[in-house]
């Protein structure tokens, strides 16, 4: 009423937004992180030791990449880690034994059998109009059990010389780069530049957002969430190969266990609020890294390793802490 | 109405929120058995002083004093036990609890031992019941809250309030989601109250409610009480200027016009919500704005939502500009040329936590890209250009929306909306909760665009605006069209006549 700002031109005020604020915060603790071991060990900063962090932050990061846009879009996928573990039985299934596929062939199949899986949590949520938690809860159950049922609860490991492509993808290095950056690389950039400068990326945040006022408002809203979570399952299945072609063999009661929650702490990490609408990719591959940093810390900090969880658990309330204080002093400022 | 003392004693107080002067020196009294009325724009101050009444928040100056003792702030249970109760807009009961569980709600009545004392339920119901006949609610206090309507959850709200042995009473817009019937009992309530000497601090949008209710009027603005009005003084002309600061001269625009011999923007042919439910028929020209009255209840906002493909409907033809359009969803809405600006503005109009950009351009994303990849310099000139035509108040399109007042929220739902380019605009009631001032901005909106030839479907419970800017109405009651009204023929009267029906029998709550 008192005065009419009318912005003739529009401005792009340089304001900090809460996501980059985070992953900011984020970048900040893992640089800590990373030095303080360094200064204590540093044996930390060897080749062999960088190598395997860089190599388990992508094949973490592809799966929670997934999760993140589950989450950006209002939902939660909790049947990633047996996912994986499923879906890597059966990669070693597929490819050894009666069947031997060629390989190309087997990674084919289990993306389609993973979109599959995925487009069925997404028609359960959007038509059945379940929870998410709930659909997804029941697939980790589920899929863990098949992987048993599968392998009869026996350790799948294949021969690597029969495998060299998939060997190649898992623990192959090339440039001195181990090969799965690469293939994160690969996912990241072309999922960024789909989710801030395309129509459906756009779509997914607004559907996070409020589901209901993007539905009033033309969005496409149960086929786009139906493709976040098929995209999830598609990038558990990246994760699974990656992870069987690196460390060779698949105990079906271990593998990929409590991934899920790995994923949406990344997430969590890099900027993704659970109530959804919010997230930043780069984000979560920082908080990946955050999490398998800490991981090499307590070894090379002298620290039984039984104490893993309890540091990393810590660790993670602190970061938290610390980034809802600044938020909260900007707030009040 | 001269009494020694009187029973709330407000003085001097302020409050400042880091830059905002939320209350400067404001002095208020307010005495038992009478009702005062409390009016001013968004963010004049109401509700700061209406939290600081309640012990929400301390004041920062000024003094208190009830019962002429003065009162020092301590706390929301202090307030109560001084017996004040203020009723938010936002009701806040627990929806999963019994009405005598709300109404008792961490002060049940118990027996048994001390330490582990167990509720009892037979002596909480009756108590209820008490309470509940008070309010002339009459359900049983075991019923869910859930399960009942907005306008009995106030009256529980109301029930709670004087179980607590209030006596003083702050509501805060009290009627905003009540239907017309609903909120005239509520009003007979009130009275009741009153002449059972209980104090009321009524706070209101609707000033033809306080022009019947008040015996005074304090009026704020800007954070500072800008005047009172004795009983005989109160108008609604004399109030909207006090707060506004300065005269309004014309309040409703009416378009005047409606061209009937053009082809109909939106005929509704032989439409059936639900197999059981009435046939509809209605037209609506270019340029023409029909007010839709009613009864909350009587279906409106179901055939919007029916026409906009939102829910399923069971038959009928939706002709746009003569030609058939087929819509089941919003999607095939907005293709049609349709658009809905809804009742819930918050829930269904808007993404709070995000920019103004992004909900303005949210409608026309697909529009403005090619081939599905963004186009943000498109994105940004379209906000930049409806936040100039609309006025919109704000630092600039990066903005988050729930940083917005009420009236420039509706401004951005009504952008994303125009932004379409739509041939026929529903809204459904556009002016819910927002100051007058922004109110007298979305009726100019709305008659510009009629007159631009634009048809309008203004669904309403605001008597005022039905009859102050519609070219046409028709009334809608229990599903069904009860009677259609040409300009000459529209005043409150004749509206409230076909929504209640011809023979003004009051039924049960329409819900």
């Amino acid at each position: 009423m008192t005065e009419s700002s009318t912005p003739d031109k529009i401005q792009h005020v340089s304001r900090l937004s809460e996501v980059t604020l985070q992953v900011g915060v984020m970048f900040g603790v893992l640089t800590a992180v990373v030095m303080v071991t360094g200064w204590y060990d540093p044996n930390f900063f060897s080749a062999f030791s960088i190598r395997s962090v860089l190599r388990d932050t992508a094949i973490w990061s592809l799966f929670a990449l997934g999760q993140a846009v589950v989450i950006i879009s209002g939902g939660i996928d909790l049947s990633v880690g047996s996912l994986v573990c499923f879906l890597g039985v059966l990669t070693v299934v597929f490819s050894q034994s009666d069947l031997a596929l060629p390989f190309p062939l087997v990674m084919l199949l289990i993306m389609l059998i993973a979109a599959s899986i995925g487009v069925f949590h997404g028609l359960l949520i959007c038509k059945l109009d379940l929870q998410p938690f709930l659909v997804t809860l029941c697939s980790l159950l589920t899929f863990r059990g098949l992987a048993r049922v599968i392998t009869q609860d026996r350790t799948m490991s294949f021969n690597p010389a029969e495998l060299p492509i998939l060997r190649e993808l898992g623990a192959g290095i090339w440039w001195g780069i181990p090969v799965p950056v690469f293939v994160l690389v690969g996912v990241l950039v072309p999922l960024g530049l789909f989710m801030h400068f395309t129509v459906s990326g756009r779509y997914l945040f607004a559907i996070g957002s409020n589901i209901e006022a993007a539905r009033f408002s033309g969005v496409r809203v149960n086929l786009l969430r139906t493709c976040a979570y098929a995209l999830c399952s598609i990038l558990a299945a990246l994760a699974a190969i990656l992870e069987a072609g690196d460390v060779g063999s698949i105990p079906p009661s271990s593998a990929g266990l409590a991934y899920e929650m790995y994923g949406i702490t990344g997430a969590v990490l890099g900027g993704c609020a659970l109530r959804g609408g919010q997230g930043s990719l780069i984000g979560v591959v920082l908080g990946m890294g955050i999490l398998r940093v800490i991981k090499s810390s307590i070894v090379f900090l002298g620290i039984n390793t039984y104490w893993t969880f309890a540091v990393t658990g810590i660790v993670l309330l602190a970061a938290v802490i610390i980034d809802s204080t600044i938020r909260r002093r900007r707030a009040n400022k | 109405m001269a009494e020694s003392s009187p029973l709330l004693q407000i003085n001097s107080i302020s409050k400042r929120f880091s830059a905002v002067q939320a209350l400067d020196d404001v002095s208020l009294n307010l005495d038992a058995g009478e009702v005062v009325g409390l009016v001013g724009e968004n963010g004049a101050g109401k509700s700061t002083l209406m939290r600081i009444l309640a012990g929400i928040i301390p004041a920062d100056q000024g003094s208190i004093l009830v019962d002429s003792q003065p009162w020092y702030q301590t706390g929301v249970r202090q307030a109560m036990q001084l017996g004040i109760s203020l009723i938010h807009q936002e009701l806040n009961l627990a929806e999963n609890l019994s009405v005598a569980e709300n109404i008792f709600l961490g002060r049940q009545p118990h027996r048994g031992p001390k330490w582990l004392p167990v509720t009892n339920r037979r002596k909480m119901d009756e108590l209820a019941v008490a309470v509940m006949d008070q309010v002339n609610l009459r359900i049983s206090p075991r019923v869910l809250v859930s399960s009942l309507s907005i306008a009995q959850r106030q009256l529980v709200e109301i029930a709670k309030a004087l179980s607590t042995d209030a006596r003083i009473l702050i509501l805060d817009e009290p009627t905003s989601s009540l239907s017309m019937n609903e909120a005239g009992r509520l009003m007979a309530l009130i009275t009741r109250l009153r002449d059972e000497g209980v104090a009321i601090l009524y706070v209101s949008h609707h000033l033809h409610e306080i022009v019947r209710l008040a015996n005074r009027v304090v009026v704020l603005r800007d954070g500072q009480h800008v005047g009172t009005l004795n009983k005989e003084d109160i108008s609604a002309k004399k109030m909207i200027s006090l707060m506004v600061g300065r005269n309004v001269e014309q309040f409703y625009h009416a378009s005047g016009h409606s061209n009937s011999t053009a082809t109909a923007a939106l005929e509704v042919r032989d439409y059936q919500q639900s197999r059981a439910s009435q046939v509809i028929n209605f037209k609506i020209q270019p340029g023409e704005i029909v007010g839709f009255a009613g009864l909350v209840g009587a279906g409106r906002t179901q055939l919007a939502h029916g026409l906009l493909g939102i829910e399923r409907r069971w038959k009928g033809k939706v002709l746009v500009d003569g030609k058939e359009v087929h819509v089941n969803n919003p999607v095939s809405a907005i293709k049609a040329g349709l658009a809905l600006v809804p009742e819930d503005r918050q829930r269904h109009g808007l993404l709070l936590s995000k920019s103004l950009l992004f909900n303005i351009c949210l409608t026309v994303l697909g529009k403005l890209a090619t081939s599905g990849w963004r186009k943000r310099k498109a994105e940004a000139g379209l906000a930049a250009s409806m936040i100039r035509d609309l006025d919109i108040r704000t630092a600039d399109s990066e903005q988050h929306v729930q940083t917005l007042s009420g009236g420039n929220q509706q401004k951005v739902v009504l952008a994303k909306w125009l932004a379409t380019k739509p041939k026929v605009l529903v809204l459904d009631e556009p002016t819910r909760g927002i100051d007058i001032g922004a109110k007298s901005e979305i009726y100019r909106l709305i008659t510009t665009l009629a007159a631009e030839g634009v048809a309008v479907m203004m669904i309403s419970s605001e008597m005022e605006e039905i009859v102050g800017i519609s070219d046409r109405v028709i009334v809608m009651r229990d599903g069904m069209i009860a009677g259609e009204l040409d300009r000459a023929e529209i005043h409150e009267k004749t509206v409230l006549a076909l929504a209640l029906g011809a023979t003004q029998s009051q039924n049960e709550d329409p819900s």
